[in-house]
């Protein structure tokens, strides 16, 4: 009697911009990474909870005080609300899966970034929210689930911040990581300026900019005119916007290029051509069609080599915080308890 | 498949090696002193030994081998290691000292103007919208101009707005031979009503505020954490820390003079120091001065005005020359003796 067959394990991926949890009883949920309180009693009895997640609480924002706990793939310190924001995000999702009331074993993947830099305030935020709880690094997470564990190298593509792993048969150390500002939000921040620059007076938030990037992001050549509609003088009118969608996109390819084959340099020159030849992008950002191929071509001076995406890149992540949470033994979950 | 069972187990236990040692308080394996401090104790010795060797047997060949007053007797420094570690004995030597310079009658020739931010990067923001990558690149371009007329040439990490990781700046500021580098930002305090100056030059610091400013500052640069490790081993018994500091005080004691012309209330924060990875991987003296402060109403108005970034331009100017000056002096002081 091991007790283990009571426990509810989950993988979750605490993402700044979505985080995702993947469970043992096959619940997969996703949440946009925005919590909200509202910010009075008259907010409180409008939007009738005490606190709201994901697109609720960003449909309802006027009413709330709404935090993005991660940051540039950093828990903002010193910020007591990020903390309980964390928290409050992890409790939702664990709920959400079903695991209200039952024995929680939580693996959670984090930005490669926040592992590094503050690990330990990251565990001070999350404790409590399950019975026992073990942080991975995300991309270690990505290559974990599937099986990629050696000779591949892992670029993780999200909100705030782009990380990078080389899996070399070892648990990832600090010489086999990079992490990288150059991610989704920094796309949305150039296309805001580009789009701002050639339509003046469209008006248009930065929420409007991230969806039409999810609908319309490309690298390379156009497959046809990329147009969104916005308000001008409050009329809704069309705006054609297929270069700044490009450039902005593109603004990607030089930095992850430099990043990855600075990575790759350092691999041991025996296995250079097999970690060139297993390259994985994951989250969000993989999706960018044409970066994949990209990437690739910036290859082509050292030799060559293939660069592919994962197939779901919502929940490559949270499966593999699933796979590790089935897979760690009880003991050790014991161990990690409190 | 055994074999990919057998990477997973033995990954699972670093995973969770790495979680307890964060719950117990340790630092995590990676990070903790031992064999790498002491190895960074060897490379001290070579460092600084070394050097100090060869000029006490050019001194002894030149006949001036009895006192120099410039090789000043060090106190011993004794290294136990640790525990982890028991068959490392303990080891002194002699505790590092910075070298003169100017022993080695080295000009100021080149400087490099490294304007903060830019392209995709904004840096902070006056509550008008006015961005930091803006008033840093025109005061750097104005500096340029008042250096250049002298007996310098002067480089730029960047030229317009574009986006520069903070290694590129480095590794532009090396090849292009600069012998000392100014980085420009702008302060940003959360603190209503703060403002100031204030000027860092590279070394460690206790000071949380401080060591969050660098993270931030440090976070796209494209070094890994253990790179930045092996860089600040290297550098913090250098010479360059005497010497950015004296460029330091210079320059920090010309903008507050300067400024408290126009607005007398203005902060002075001092000068102080901190590990910005531009200032560790430029291996070169170097300084990075926080010029003025968005953040402050009164600051942000005036540095929409040309006049006031034209005036901390001019105090920036003063304050290299005069190091540079003192620098060049001595040396030649120097070299009159010898």
């Amino acid at each position: 009697m091991s007790g283990k067959k009571d426990v509810f394990h989950v993988g979750i991926d605490l993402g700044t911009s979505r985080s995702a949890i993947a469970a043992s009883n096959g619940e997969h949920h996703v949440v946009e990474s925005y919590v909200g309180w509202p910010v009075d009693m008259v907010a409180r009895k409008v939007v009738k909870k005490a606190v709201l997640f994901g697109h609720e609480a960003l449909e309802n924002r006027p009413m709330l005080d709404l935090h993005r706990p991660l940051e540039r793939g950093l828990i903002k310190e010193g910020s007591p609300k990020a903390e309980a924001a964390v928290r409050e995000l992890l409790a939702h999702l664990i709920e959400r899966a079903g695991g209200a009331g039952k024995t929680v074993h939580a693996v959670v993947g984090v930005p490669a970034e926040a592992m590094r830099v503050s690990r330990q305030h990251l565990r001070n935020a999350v404790k409590g929210v399950a019975d026992s709880l073990l942080l991975v690094s995300e991309p270690f997470a990505v290559a974990y689930g599937m099986d990629a564990l050696l000779h591949t190298m892992i670029i993780d593509i999200g909100a705030g911040t782009s990380d990078f792993c080389v899996m070399n048969g070892r648990y990832p150390t600090d010489d086999d990581q990079r992490t990288l500002t150059h991610a989704g939000d920094s796309v949305d921040e150039q296309l805001v300026l580009q789009i701002r620059a050639r339509h003046p007076e469209a008006n248009f938030s930065i929420h409007m900019v991230r969806d039409w990037k999810e609908k319309h992001s490309f690298v390379g050549e156009p497959k046809g005119p990329v147009v969104v509609e916005a308000p001008v003088r409050g009329k809704p009118t069309s705006l054609e916007i297929t270069a700044e969608m490009r450039k902005a996109c593109e603004s990607l390819v030089g930095p992850l290029a430099e990043t990855m084959l600075d990575l790759l340099s350092r691999v041991d020159p025996e296995y250079q051509q097999r970690v060139r030849n297993n390259i994985v992008l994951a989250g969000g950002g993989s999706q960018i069609p044409g970066l994949a191929a990209a990437l690739e071509r910036t290859l082509e001076d050292v030799g060559g080599g293939k660069v592919r995406a994962v197939e779901d890149p919502v929940f490559a992540g949270a499966n593999g915080s699933l796979a590790i949470a089935a897979d760690a033994p009880e003991g050790d979950w014991e161990r990690l308890a409190g | 498949m055994r074999r990919v069972d057998s990477l997973k187990r033995q990954m699972l236990r670093d995973a969770v090696r790495e979680n307890l040692e964060v719950i117990e308080g340790r630092a995590p394996a990676g990070l903790r002193r031992g064999g790498r401090w002491a190895r960074a104790a060897v490379r001290a010795v070579a460092l600084v030994g070394v050097p100090l060797a060869l000029f006490a047997s050019i001194n002894a060949f030149s006949g001036g081998g009895a006192t120099s007053p410039e090789v000043v007797v060090v106190p011993q420094r004794t290294i136990v290691p640790s525990a982890a570690e028991p068959g490392l004995e303990a080891v002194s030597w002699p505790a590092p000292k910075s070298i003169d310079p100017t022993l080695f009658h080295l000009d100021v020739k080149t400087i490099v103007l490294d304007a903060g931010h830019g392209g995709t990067d904004p840096g902070a923001l006056t509550a008008d919208g006015l961005p930091e990558k803006e008033i840093a690149l025109d005061v750097a371009e104005r500096l340029r101009a008042k250096l250049r007329g002298g007996l310098f040439r002067v480089v730029m990490t960047r030229e317009g707005d574009e986006t520069v990781s903070l290694r590129e700046r480095a590794r532009r500021a090396r090849e292009a031979g600069g012998d000392v580098l100014v980085s420009i930002h702008l302060n940003s305090i959360p603190r209503a009503g703060e403002g100031g100056i204030e000027t860092y030059f590279l070394g460690p610091t206790d000071d949380p505020a401080i060591r969050q400013l660098a993270s931030a500052e440090n976070r796209s640069s494209g070094y890994s954490l253990s790179d930045f490790r092996g860089l600040l081993e290297g550098v913090y018994v250098d010479v360059r820390q005497a010497e950015s500091r004296k460029l330091a005080e210079s320059v920090q004691g010309e903008l507050v003079a300067s400024l408290r012309k126009i607005t007398p209330g203005v902060g002075d924060r001092g000068v102080k120091s901190a590990p910005f990875v531009v200032l560790i991987a430029s291996e070169m003296p170097g300084i990075l001065a926080e010029v003025s402060c968005v953040s402050h109403a009164e600051e942000a108005r005036l540095l929409r005005d040309e006049a006031f970034r034209e005036t901390i331009a001019d105090a920036l100017a003063r304050g290299v020359r005069a190091w540079a000056d003192a620098r060049n002096l001595a040396g030649a002081g120097r070299s009159g003796n010898g």
